[in-house]
């Protein structure tokens, strides 16, 4: 956990998550083996997220799903899910734990600066609480998912050094 | 600064600060903008116009500006500011521009001797021979003498760009702007109100026409309705920033000036380029004041009516205090009450309508200040060095006299600002009352009030507003608005006033920003150019930065009277975006320099820079190009070391940028004999195979290795450049053609990083690395791969090879990639181990005669070009491309084929790019052409096999090994004889490869 940004308005701090990547047909049988791993019920309305204190588990589209594990798991604990997952024919999981950061965003101006970034509209309206997106932010491909008062951002770890240089000059302009 | 300053004016600070014009220094207050400061010193003279190097001086107060464009030297050399805009401070330092030497004796005016031949069309009529002078001569010339200000020095703009999505957005802060937001606050809307000002207010600060406003003074009602928009929740207010552009989807773009009245400071960002998104758009952004051709209405001196009254109400400096007013309207009355209020006096007022059209409440005030005037009268025009000394009238008698003045102040009536409404493709509609084009209809969701709607009447201005924003559903907002002048514009139809030509050089302009005349528009209409596009692109008129802001409607009304047509029948222009001009650092914002394009390192980045690796960028990717041994050492010494020692020991290339796609799915297997033109079927599980893929034309599209861990469990590499295509490709393909197959994908490019070993010495380093595994050739054959567990994470090795030697690519965890990294060189230091890069790598490759994506392919290539028959599964019921590769044209017999070359003369070298042709020597000059039979796709100089050896497309090349043809030079005529031999030049047999 390092953090990147600290001021009275915007807080970034960089996580250490890991995160596996779901593809399925999202029916019955898929939540069953699911739940069967997980122990966790995936959620089944797009662009939705289910989270506790330990995870978030979100719906990307009509046949992809994310966890995050927001508390470091013991990755032989991971690697043996997957394994397990992809003992099915109608699922893939992938780990995308280490080839991924992440980045907790939370502060009263977190949307007009993010917003700097991306087009995305962040309003509460269009971008409710406990929903996720794909979009772009600083011209690369992101997922943000919307806690309470915070977003998680992911995205791939090539571009870790250049996201977190837009991040921090931005600050200070 | 002996300009009379209005005290009264509530919106200039006392501070003073010091200000630098063409090197000499002037005081100015703070407030003020570079025009207001320059004013406020009797500076008239401010610039040469674009053309004929006119002296040219202050015309507006605004955005609108043609004529006062200025350098500011302190800010990297800004050119083309409008000093009627940009803000003065402390320090700054402004110069003059498009004049040589100076701006009072400037050699260019030398093009307005000359001005009777360059009248409209002269460039096209001109330069159209001798043969070879446009190129050599009046290219050049045109080059030299065009452009008003110098370029701006290197500058590192820190603009940044800033999103919005709002419910609503209000262009302009003036009153309808303000009673719009007033209504707003605290509903459910978020409203953004955007003011180019750097206060809220508009006409309330510009001009003394409102009286009150709810019986409280205009500066009162302004501050407190602006305190109560700052409480609200839901407004937030944008000053200094101006809407430039009004795109689709009512996507709107507004640019910030942060440093406005301030010196910039480097290290911060000065501009804000704002992208808002918003439901509905609410345009209170006004109307300009339009100017009447009278000869010689460009001379320093004359100053649009309105904006003479904004300088004193606004910035409390007046311009002069005995200008002559020329009107064809009711508005300019107040401008004369302004003067009386400052104990000034117009030295006449000329009003061209009749003297019963004009209001007697008018007269009376004219004549109980004594003020001379003129009814149904005009302009003829004005004379002056460089100044307006003189203004000739011609009274309704048609007689012409003259009086002594140093200003004239003209008013040619309002056009309501439609620019933005045009932009957003609403329809506008004449309007005879007005005199001018108003909003019609609007084609995104767009509401106009105020003035830009065409009403100019305060008294209707709430109910307009509540009617216009009834569906919001929000109260009524009914305000008392008292003016100091009558509602009705009363205004008489006047382009241009008739002139007693008394020089050649007298002109009556029509756009002073391009330097047309009224003349020109005459000569165009003559010469067959009727139309208004036409006519606007063979004059010039308003073209460029300024679009025509302060007559473009009189251009209009000129060419409806020639054409005898009403002016709805002429129609107009396009108004084009941006607005006002925006600069390249801002629509550009973060996005130049580092960050011009997003760069993405593998894991083993830091580890390159510490050994000295040169980068090239591959996609995204920062990839090692080569690596300097030492200072001295060039790319190619390092080349061919790296290559040399890969071959005779070990090499390791960082791969992770490989694309790599994870297959799976009751169906991969179809799936995958679908996507790539091998066959995957007899494929025994844990083996890996090299694969085509291509698109629906029949030509290659990429290629990479397939492992087969079982037939519903698939992993794909991809070129680096082509992962994103490839994966989309795959995913539209199973989503849209079969989406009855049951396979899913996962790009997991980032999820490995990749390492690629080669060279005799590979087995034994990888041996000790992973010593549980048995590298053998037995246990661990070519094209085979093998899982295992690395300190508790998956990793992979696959024996494949790229550069033709015994090789492995270790696929790894990016989180203990550069710790493995940095083992394999621990134990590789004994093996003499050597990092190579990109070049090593294609230079490898082709001794061995590998192709590479986009080098030997061009998106015209088939597999059967490159000799790939043996990859297409013959047997297989269908692939994308196949059919394609059965048409005619792919088909044929003499499509270019890929082939080695190597020059005869073994010492010397063949660029890549070159020609393939049948004459040892080319004509010095070609009068026929000379047949091409194809190009060098890769050439490289072969340290193992110390020539020069190339890859090639010729035509029937296949047929053509064993012959002598010859390669073009990028310089001289003779070529470089070289033989048609098979494009693998290194071990043909594989022995290296599988040993």
């Amino acid at each position: 956990m390092t953090t990147l940004i600290s001021t009275d308005r915007v807080n970034i701090i960089q996580k250490n998550f890991q995160q596996i990547l779901i593809r399925g047909d999202g029916k019955d049988q898929f939540n069953q083996i699911i739940n069967k791993e997980t122990f966790l019920q995936p959620p089944s309305k797009n662009l939705e997220i289910k989270t506790s204190d330990k995870y978030i588990f979100a719906k990307n589209s009509f046949d992809q799903w994310t966890l995050v594990y927001l508390v470091e798991q013991d990755y032989k604990e991971i690697i043996r899910t997957i394994s397990n997952l992809n003992s099915n024919d109608e699922i893939l999981a992938s780990d995308y734990s280490y080839g991924q950061v992440y980045f907790e965003v939370s502060g009263e101006n977190k949307d007009e600066f993010l917003n700097k970034l991306t087009q995305f509209d962040l309003r509460n309206k269009k971008f409710p609480d406990l929903s996720m997106a794909q979009t772009l932010i600083a011209r690369i491909d992101c997922y943000i998912y919307k806690l309470n008062n915070k977003y998680i951002i992911t995205c791939n770890k090539s571009y870790e050094d250049y996201f977190k240089e837009r991040l921090t000059d931005l600050i200070n302009l | 600064m002996p300009a009379l300053r209005n005290k009264d004016c509530n919106y200039i600070s006392n501070k003073e600060i010091k200000i630098t014009f063409d090197g000499k220094s002037y005081s100015a207050y703070e407030g003020d903008t570079i025009a207001s400061a320059l004013l406020r010193n009797n500076i008239r003279l401010i610039g040469r116009s674009f053309k004929y190097h006119r002296p040219r001086g202050i015309y507006t107060c605004g955005i609108e500006e043609p004529n006062a464009l200025v350098q500011i030297l302190n800010e990297h050399n800004e050119p083309n500011t409008r000093a009627t805009v940009k803000k003065a401070y402390d320090g700054i330092n402004i110069s003059s521009q498009n004049r040589w030497p100076s701006l009072s004796f400037d050699i260019g005016s030398i093009n307005n001797i000359l001005s009777p031949i360059f009248s409209a069309g002269f460039y096209y009529k001109t330069f159209m021979g001798p043969k070879g002078f446009w190129k050599k001569i009046y290219e050049p010339l045109i080059r030299r003498t065009a452009g008003l200000g110098k370029p701006p020095k290197n500058f590192r703009s820190k603009s940044i760009h800033q999103n919005h999505n709002v419910d609503i957005l209000i262009v302009g802060g003036g009153l309808s702007g303000l009673i719009a937001a007033k209504k707003l606050i605290d509903t459910d809307n978020e409203v953004l109100l955007v003011e180019q000002d750097s206060f809220l207010g508009g006409i309330l600060k510009n001009s003394n026409k409102v009286k009150q406003i709810d019986g409280k003074n205009v500066f009162e009602w302004v501050k407190e309705t602006e305190k109560l928009i700052l409480k609200s929740k839901n407004i937030k207010i944008l000053k200094n920033t101006l809407v430039t552009t009004y795109n689709f989807t009512n996507h709107l773009i507004a640019l910030e000036d942060k440093y406005s009245g301030k010196k910039i400071d480097v290290s911060k960002s000065e501009l804000t380029l704002h992208k808002i998104r918003t439901t509905h758009t609410i345009l209170a952004n006004g109307h300009i004041e339009r100017f009447i051709s009278f000869r010689n209405n460009d001379l320093p001196g004359v100053m649009l009516a309105s904006s003479f009254e904004k300088y004193i109400e606004r910035y409390g400096v007046t311009p002069d205090e005995k200008p002559v007013i020329f009107t064809n309207n009711s508005s300019t009355v107040s401008l004369v009450k302004s003067l009386i209020n400052l104990d000034c006096k117009p030295s006449a007022y000329i009003d061209a309508r009749k003297e019963e059209d004009i209001e007697d409440e008018t007269k009376e005030y004219l004549s109980k200040n004594n003020i001379l005037f003129y009814p149904e009268s005009e302009v003829e025009g004005c004379e002056g060095n460089k100044k307006v000394e003189k203004v000739y009238i011609r009274n309704s008698n048609n007689k012409i006299s003259s009086i002594n003045a140093t200003m004239l102040c003209p008013s040619g009536g309002f056009n309501p600002d439609i620019h933005l409404f045009t932009q957003s493709k609403g329809l506008v509609k004449w309007d005879d009352k007005i005199i001018s084009f108003k909003p019609d209809t609007a084609f995104q969701n767009t509401i106009t009030l105020g003035s830009v709607s065409g009403n100019y009447e305060f008294k209707n201005l709430c109910n307009e507003i509540n009617k216009k924003l009834s569906f919001l559903k929000v109260g009524d907002l009914n305000l008392e608005i008292e003016t100091n002048i009558r509602d009705n514009l009363s205004i008489k139809e006047l382009w241009e006033t008739k002139t007693n030509k008394k020089s050649k050089w007298s002109k009556s302009f029509i756009d002073l920003h391009n330097d047309v005349t009224t003349k020109d528009l005459k000569q165009a209409i003559n010469e067959g150019y009727d139309r208004i596009e036409h006519l606007k692109r063979y004059t010039t008129n308003s073209m460029g930065t300024d679009q025509g802001k302060i007559s473009s409607i009189n251009s209009l009304g000129i060419v409806s009277k020639i054409l005898n047509k009403k002016i709805a029948e002429v129609g107009t222009t396009t108004y084009r975006p941006p607005y006002a001009p925006l600069s390249f650092a801002a629509i550009a914002g973060r996005s130049t320099y580092e960050y011009y394009d997003p760069e993405r390192k593998t894991p083993i980045h830091n580890w390159h820079i510490k050994n000295n690796a040169i980068f090239e960028d591959v996609g995204q990717w920062k990839r090692p190009w080569y690596f300097k041994k030492n200072e001295t050492e060039t790319m190619h010494q390092a080349v061919q070391r790296e290559s040399k020692q890969t071959r005779q020991s070990a090499g390791i290339l960082d791969g992770s940028t490989l694309g790599k796609i994870e297959i799976k799915g009751k169906d991969a297997l179809e799936f995958m004999n679908l996507m790539y033109t091998n066959a995957f079927t007899k494929m025994k599980p844990m083996t890996s195979r090299y694969a085509l893929m291509l698109g629906e034309d029949g030509m290659i599209m990429d290629d990479g290795i397939i492992c087969k861990i079982n037939d519903k469990h698939f992993l794909a590499t991809t070129t680096s450049g082509g992962a994103p295509k490839v994966f989309a490709h795959m995913e539209e393909f199973l989503q849209t053609e079969w989406p009855h197959l049951q396979v899913y994908l996962n790009s997991i490019t980032e999820q490995f990083t990749t390492f690629n070993i080669s060279g005799p010495k590979a087995r034994e380093i990888v041996s000790k690395v992973f010593s549980d595994i048995d590298f053998s050739n037995e246990k661990f054959p070519f094209m085979t791969f093998k899982t295992f567990n690395y300190k508790n994470t998956q990793a992979r090795i696959m024996r494949a090879s790229f550069t033709g030697e015994l090789g492995y690519e270790i696929y790894i965890s990016p989180q203990h990639a550069l710790e493995l990294w940095e083992l394999i060189f621990k134990y590789g230091k004994d093996f003499d181990l050597v990092p190579y890069g990109t070049e090593t790598m294609h230079l490898l490759r082709a001794e061995k005669g590998y192709v590479v994506i986009g080098q030997e392919t061009d998106g015209t290539v088939t597999p059967i070009d490159i000799n790939f028959n043996w990859m297409i599964g013959k047997k297989k019921k269908d692939f994308i491309g196949k059919r394609s590769l059965t048409r005619s044209d792919t088909a044929r017999e003499d499509r270019k084929r890929l082939v080695g070359i190597v020059p005869l003369d073994k010492s010397q070298f063949i660029e890549e790019g070159q020609h393939i042709v049948e004459c040892e020597n080319l004509p010095s000059k070609i009068k026929t052409p000379i047949e091409y039979l194809g190009h060098i796709s890769s050439s490289y100089h072969s340290p193992n096999l110390n020539h020069c050896i190339s890859m090639a497309m010729i035509k029937s090349g296949n047929k053509l090994i064993g012959k002598k043809l010859f390669v073009s030079t990028p310089k001289g005529t003779k070529n470089i004889p070289v033989e048609i031999v098979s494009p693998v030049f290194i071990d043909p047999e594989n022995k290296r490869l599988t040993s």
